[in-house]
Parts: structure tokens; sequence; C-alpha cells
């Protein structure tokens, strides 16, 4: 199963278990993950998923979607270059493993 | 004999010294029934719910309430349990009071019904349209409105003089409704909101509320041809190209215009109020615009504009360690969850330097409020900033005083202020 590591802002770090076509927003929830909200159910509406991928996993992942890029402005977090929301990051397939930061601040 | 004591499954070790402390025994798996709070009465939580919610969720997570004839949920982590499994707790509610006031829109549907009529609204009201075409418009319209306002001077009052009419106005637009007037919206949203909330049956709510949803279809009819020549950014002119059943376009309509009017009108205002009533946050405020956003998410923590939403359990189930039948009928009690000690600190207080946790004014799940960035923008944004730019010395009234009301919609009635002109 392809497996996501969240990092954390004080450094700590945990692996989760994620299905084939699974994405990092749900992941996190089902597994308590702090700091990943997911107030919409993954519609891309509420940018309250909002994760920094690392940059060496950035490459593999499609470009963002137009919905998902309007809403990664709404961020509360600052945006970066590889911010993502993790209702849109599916994995699966090429895709068997991802880190991601999880930022400071998500509402 | 140690026929009480079971092995552990997955070590065989049978737990062979201590006890638990009496008190702690056997309740760690315990289901209980739901507890009757029959001394709830609907007079007083119009009047001020948060008390009768204090004294609820302190009792349990929730109760049958008999003068509400539906369970009334009120902790914050059994509402957000609802609120994320609508396999369990559908929104397809059976008897629906406003399924039979405005039809049956998508806020009553569950997936994969509700995502079809949730996609036709398409980009109208996401942040990238609202930057784009929305916040040139909302800006326009607080202008007139705010100079509206200006002109009666002071000892207008906030929310009928200037906060109704201004986001009444900026909904007309958002639908398309180019054949209506802001008093119209007013009037449409207000009489259908109070067929959804017709538990007494009055005929003659059912009768007003019967004559706007007749007079919103006949509007919409005209419309929908009109924008399907002249497109523009509205939720009608989107519709107008998509093979969406007309029955499901004017439910999701009428929703949208009970929805979308006063909670914002009702948010602008609240907010408003509750930095008057604090100097010290509306002097930070002026300090910093900035704030205003933290202001606005306060303020819906605080006093949820929709305070409750009914949900009907799919099966027979245990929520937070109470039981419920297949198709028990619940009240989501969003006005009570945004206040649970549990979770906020300190919670029946104003106050926006408090830690951000999220609240759950806007719902959660697949019927997260479609109109949350709209909020945002045309009361955060634009006008918040604009009414205490143009009202130097905003105060309230003391000689005719505020009135805050409701608990299913909850806002300001009354709100005479005075400034410096």
């Amino acid at each position: 199963m392809p497996i996501i590591t969240f990092e954390q802002p004080n450094g700590t770090a945990t692996d989760v278990e994620v299905a084939e076509g699974g994405n990092i927003m749900r992941a996190a929830v089902a597994n308590g993950i702090a700091g990943i909200v997911g107030e919409c159910g993954g519609q891309a509406m509420c940018a309250t998923c909002h994760v920094y991928v690392h940059p060496e996993d950035a490459a593999a992942l499609p470009e963002p979607g137009e919905d998902e890029d309007e809403m990664l402005d709404c961020t509360t977090a600052e945006r970066t270059g590889t911010s993502r929301l993790g209702c849109q990051v599916v994995l699966g397939g090429a895709l068997q493993s991802i880190r991601v930061a999880v930022p400071s601040e998500q509402v | 004999m140690s026929s009480t004591s079971a092995a552990c499954p997955f070590t065989g070790a049978q737990a062979s010294t201590g006890t638990a402390p009496a008190a702690y025994a056997s309740t760690a798996n315990a289901v209980r029934e739901a507890p009757i709070a029959d001394w709830v009465r609907i007079e007083d939580m119009y009047r001020d719910p948060f008390p009768i919610y204090q004294r609820l969720r302190a009792e349990a997570p929730l109760h049958w309430v008999p003068a509400v004839n539906r369970y009334m949920v009120t902790s914050y982590a059994a509402c957000h349990e609802i609120e994320q499994d609508e396999a369990r707790f559908s929104a397809n509610e059976r008897n629906s009071l406003m399924k039979r006031s405005m039809g049956h829109s998508m806020l009553r549907k569950d997936n994969p019904e509700h995502q079809v009529d949730r996609d036709s609204y398409g980009a109208t009201l996401r942040p990238g349209t609202i930057k784009k075409h929305w916040n040139g418009i909302f800006e326009q319209n607080n202008r007139k409105y705010l100079g509206e306002l200006l002109a009666k001077g002071p000892g207008s009052d906030f929310v009928w003089d200037y906060a109704a009419p201004y986001t009444a106005e900026n909904l007309r637009l958002i639908c398309g409704f180019h054949n209506a007037t802001q008093q119209d919206m007013q009037r449409w949203s207000q009489t259908m909101i109070d067929g959804t909330g017709n538990y007494a049956d009055d005929p003659k709510v059912w009768a007003k509320a019967a004559a706007s949803s007749a007079e919103v279809d006949a509007a919409i009819d005209e419309m929908l041809p009109y924008l399907a020549k002249n497109p523009d950014h509205s939720l009608l002119s989107n519709l107008a190209s998509m093979p969406i059943p007309l029955e499901a376009i004017r439910a999701n309509l009428k929703m949208t215009i009970g929805g979308g009017l006063n909670e914002p009108r009702d948010v602008l205002s609240t907010t408003v109020w509750a930095l008057l009533e604090n100097p010290e946050q509306l002097q930070a405020v002026r300090h910093d615009p900035a704030l205003f956003p933290k202001a606005f998410e306060e303020s819906v923590r605080w006093v949820a504009p929709i305070g409750m939403y009914p949900r009907e359990t799919t099966q027979e189930l245990v929520l937070e360690g109470v039981r419920l039948p297949a198709g028990a009928r619940l009240g989501v009690v969003l006005g009570a969850a945004n206040r649970d000690p549990e979770v906020f600190e300190d919670p029946e207080t104003f106050n926006i330097f408090r830690e951000k946790k999220p609240h759950l004014a806007f719902g959660g799940g697949v019927h997260f409020c479609a109109g949350t960035w709209i909020a945002r923008a045309q009361v955060a944004q634009v006008a918040l900033p604009a009414v205490f730019e143009n009202l130097p010395n905003l105060r309230l009234d003391p000689s005719s005083g505020s009135v805050d009301a409701g608990w299913v919609f909850r806002g300001m009635t009354k709100m005479p202020v005075l400034w410096d002109a």
C-alpha cells in the first residue's frame, strides 16, 4: 500500500498507509494527523487540508487544477511553490510514497 | 472460579490484581438512552438559547427534546461526527418543512444526487470568480447602501437600513434576478424561511411562503431564456446552459435565497455589535484591518447565524455513547457545538484573539456552505472596514436598545446606532 509521511512543525514524523486511489486529506483525518482539518470533505472548497509537498516528491505530481489553484490562494499559512490541498493529491499507481509537511496554521 | 474476569484476547493475560475505582467501573463501553429534556421551551431558546445549551451539553451530548420533536445534538464531537458521515446521517429528511416551503434542494439530498446539483452551481461562488468579478460589485453596492445609511443619519437601524439591503442586493446579482429588487429578495427570503420553520403549521405562514415561491418560479422562468442569450457570472446564467431539471433549479435557488441573505446580514450586524460592546477589541481592529477576518470568524463561532439544521439516522447507531433508533430525527445544534468548552476555552466570550480552532458555523462534509467565501468577501473584506472608516465614533444608541433573537436562525433584530455626523 502507498505510504504518506506527515512531518509536523515540531519535527516529528508519522507514516500512514493509504489504499490505492486514496487522498492525503482522507488518510490524515482517518488517522488523526494533527493539523489537517478537511472541513469540506474533499471538494476543494475550504483550504483546511493545506500541505507542503517535499520538493523531491513534488515533481511527480500533476499540476493543481483550477479549483485547487484558486483555493490555495486562500490558505491560512503562506502558499509556497509546493503547496497542495491534501484532498486533491491521490496516491497509487506510480506514486507509492510521498512526504508532506503540515503547516503551522490551518484555520 | 474466574468466570467474571475475561482473558485479554491478544496476550491471554488476566487481570488478577487491582480494581477500578467504583465510580469508573463499567462506564467505558456503556451505551445509554438519550435523556429527555422536557424543560426546554422554544420561546426561551428564541430569546437566548445559550444558557439552555450549556445545561444540555453538560448533561449529555444529545437529548430528546419534546418541544422540538427531535433529538438535539449539542456537543462539538457529536455534531462533527454527524456532518462527516452522510451514510449514517442523511440530509434527506422525511416530512421536511423545508421541502414543502422551497422544494427539494441540494441541502436535503444525499450523494450522488446532491453532487449533481452542487456541481451545477459551477464557479460562481468560488474564490477565483469572487476576486475577478464579485468583489468590485460588492464594493459598489456597499458604497450605495452605506451612503443611504449616512444620508438617513444617526439613529438609523444598522440591520434594516444597511446590512439587509446591502446583502440582499449582492445576492440578487449573484443569483441573476435582473427582473427583481433587493426588497423582493428580502420578502422572498423571510417568507420562505418562515415556512421552513413553520412547526406550528400556521396556514397564513404557508400562504405567504407559497406566494413567494410562485413569484420566484415566475422570475426564474423569465430570466433563464434571457441569460441563455446574455450570459453573465450569475448562478441562473450558469444554470441556463446546463441539463438540470427545472424543478431542481427552482428548489436550489429558493434554498440560496433563504441561505444567502439573512446569514451574511446577521454576521455583519452581530460582528459590529460585538466589536462595539468590546472597545479594546474594536481598538485593535481599527489599528490593524487585517484583524477583520478574525473578527468575522470569531463572530460566526460565537453566534452561528444558522444555529441548527436537521439530519435523520439511516440505521440504529450509537453516537457519543447514546443509542439512537433508525429514522431518528436530529437537530445538529451548531450554535451549541461552537461553544463547547471541551474545544473552546471560555467559549461564551467574544474574543478575536482566542486560540484558533475550526468552528462548525459553515457546516462540514459534503454540505459545507457553498457561500462561505462569498460571505467572507462581502462582510469581512468589503463591509466591515468601510463601516468603521465611514461612520466616525460609531456606537450603539443608548436611548434605544439593540435586540438579538432566534435559535434556529439567530441575529440582531434591532440595532439603532449613532455616529459623529
